[in-house]
């Protein structure tokens, strides 16, 4: 559900982008997005779409590719994907998504508090980095 | 060559300053009873007849949902994610999400925590919304020094005890937000005195705040009755009627300032 806020996110960023580069269209918007979001991107490309209507940013191509996330362990050495982290993830924790009342873990809304919902699978340290995957970025933008 | 937007920060510094009135609380150091300060400004502000949100950007160390209690979930709309509302207040802190687990993070990881929860809570329409700071001039303070020079009716108050060597503490706060033209309101002193019988004891003695250019907007007491009202869930600004009309008088001066 929070595809809608998020492409809400990219929406108004990129027109306050436009108006200080002084652009009157855009042909083609490239988001990046990070595996841990899981986003659904037809939710986003609808959300996208919906949200640019009657706006300069109408008619913009939406690309949308997903970067694989990626964790190594600083103590030990270790490296996981996320099907492993969502294996180990702690479920301790929850969001609770509305109106269809699911129970979500917040490492999906806010990725960077992945060293606190997972320890390494291999010894169980919190001193890992997520090296790639987390983020939400316009990577590219053609004019 | 144009420079991509940084969609993140974008929709936290709008969704921040969709507020009427930001006021950020900060302080050079910890341990002054910020936090206690920023809880008592928002529900005095809210009981003045404001709509009041506040917002912990305390990563390491959330303290507001100690005092504002709450075993709700988070929840999460196609808006973002909801402020819990406790008391009249809307509230935001990792503290809700993840309890009192510890959030190991630094430098631009700890941006982008605190980018991401900004630019997902959905908050109603604000007179105010209070962000209560980590102490120091860190990552949040950087990243609330962007939200306050962008915002029209925004500004700042330090906290502090009145000891000698929190002074230059908050001579680098204050330098850092002026340089950044941040507007501060002044600063406000807890822990200032005892009453003990009939008469005041300064433990701290008395310091002159004028040298730093900025006004003193009030000072607090350290009065025992504020960790007993913790204990019992009772807000802090009804500790005892010393704290309430010391935070009263301190918000009214805010509110004409703002």
């Amino acid at each position: 559900m929070h595809e809608w806020s998020l492409a809400d996110a990219v929406v108004r960023s990129l027109l306050g982008f436009m108006a200080s580069e002084g652009l009157s269209s855009i042909k083609e918007v490239e988001v990046t997005w990070g595996e841990i979001l899981e986003l659904d991107t037809g939710i986003f490309e609808q959300a996208f779409y919906e949200l640019s209507k009657g706006t300069p940013l109408e008619g913009a191509k939406l690309v949308l590719k997903e970067e694989k996330a990626y964790f190594k362990c600083n103590s030990c050495g270790a490296e996981w994907d996320f099907k492993t982290a969502d294996e180990i993830l702690s479920r301790e924790f929850e969001i609770l998504e509305e109106p269809a009342g699911v129970k979500e873990s917040p490492l999906h809304f806010l990725p960077d508090l992945a060293r606190t919902l997972l320890r390494c699978p291999k010894c169980g340290s919190r001193d890992f980095d997520l090296i790639s995957g987390k983020d939400l970025r316009v990577s590219k933008v053609v004019a | 060559m144009m420079r991509a937007p940084d969609v993140l920060q974008d929709e936290a510094l709008r969704r921040i300053s969709r507020a009427e009135r930001l006021l950020m609380v900060a302080s050079g150091k910890g341990g002054v009873g910020k936090s206690l300060i920023s809880m008592a400004l928002a529900s005095t502000l809210s009981e003045m007849g404001r709509k009041v949100g506040l917002l912990d950007l305390d990563v390491h160390g959330p303290s507001i949902p100690q005092v504002f209690r709450s075993e709700r979930l988070i929840k999460a709309t196609k808006h973002g994610l909801e402020p819990l509302k406790i008391d009249g207040l809307e509230l935001m802190s990792l503290g809700y999400i993840v309890r009192d687990s510890p959030v190991p993070l630094g430098g631009e990881d700890k941006m982008s925590l605190l980018k991401m929860m900004v630019a997902l809570t959905d908050w109603s329409p604000l007179d105010y919304l209070v962000v209560d700071l980590p102490p120091g001039t860190g990552d949040e303070m950087i990243l609330a020094i962007r939200a306050l020079r962008r915002h029209p009716k925004s500004g700042t108050v330090l906290v502090t005890l009145p000891s000698r060597l929190s002074l230059s503490v908050v001579k680098r706060a204050l330098d850092l937000l002026r340089d950044e033209g941040v507007r501060v309101l002044g600063i406000i002193e807890n822990m200032a005195y005892i009453r003990c019988g009939g008469d005041i004891v300064r433990p701290f003695g008395s310091l002159d705040y004028s040298s730093l250019g900025a006004d003193l907007l009030g000072s607090l007491p350290l009065d025992p009755a504020v960790e007993e009202a913790l204990a019992s869930g009772k807000p802090p600004h009804k500790a005892s009627k010393e704290v309430m009309e010391a935070i009263s008088a301190i918000a009214s001066r805010i509110e004409v300032m703002m």
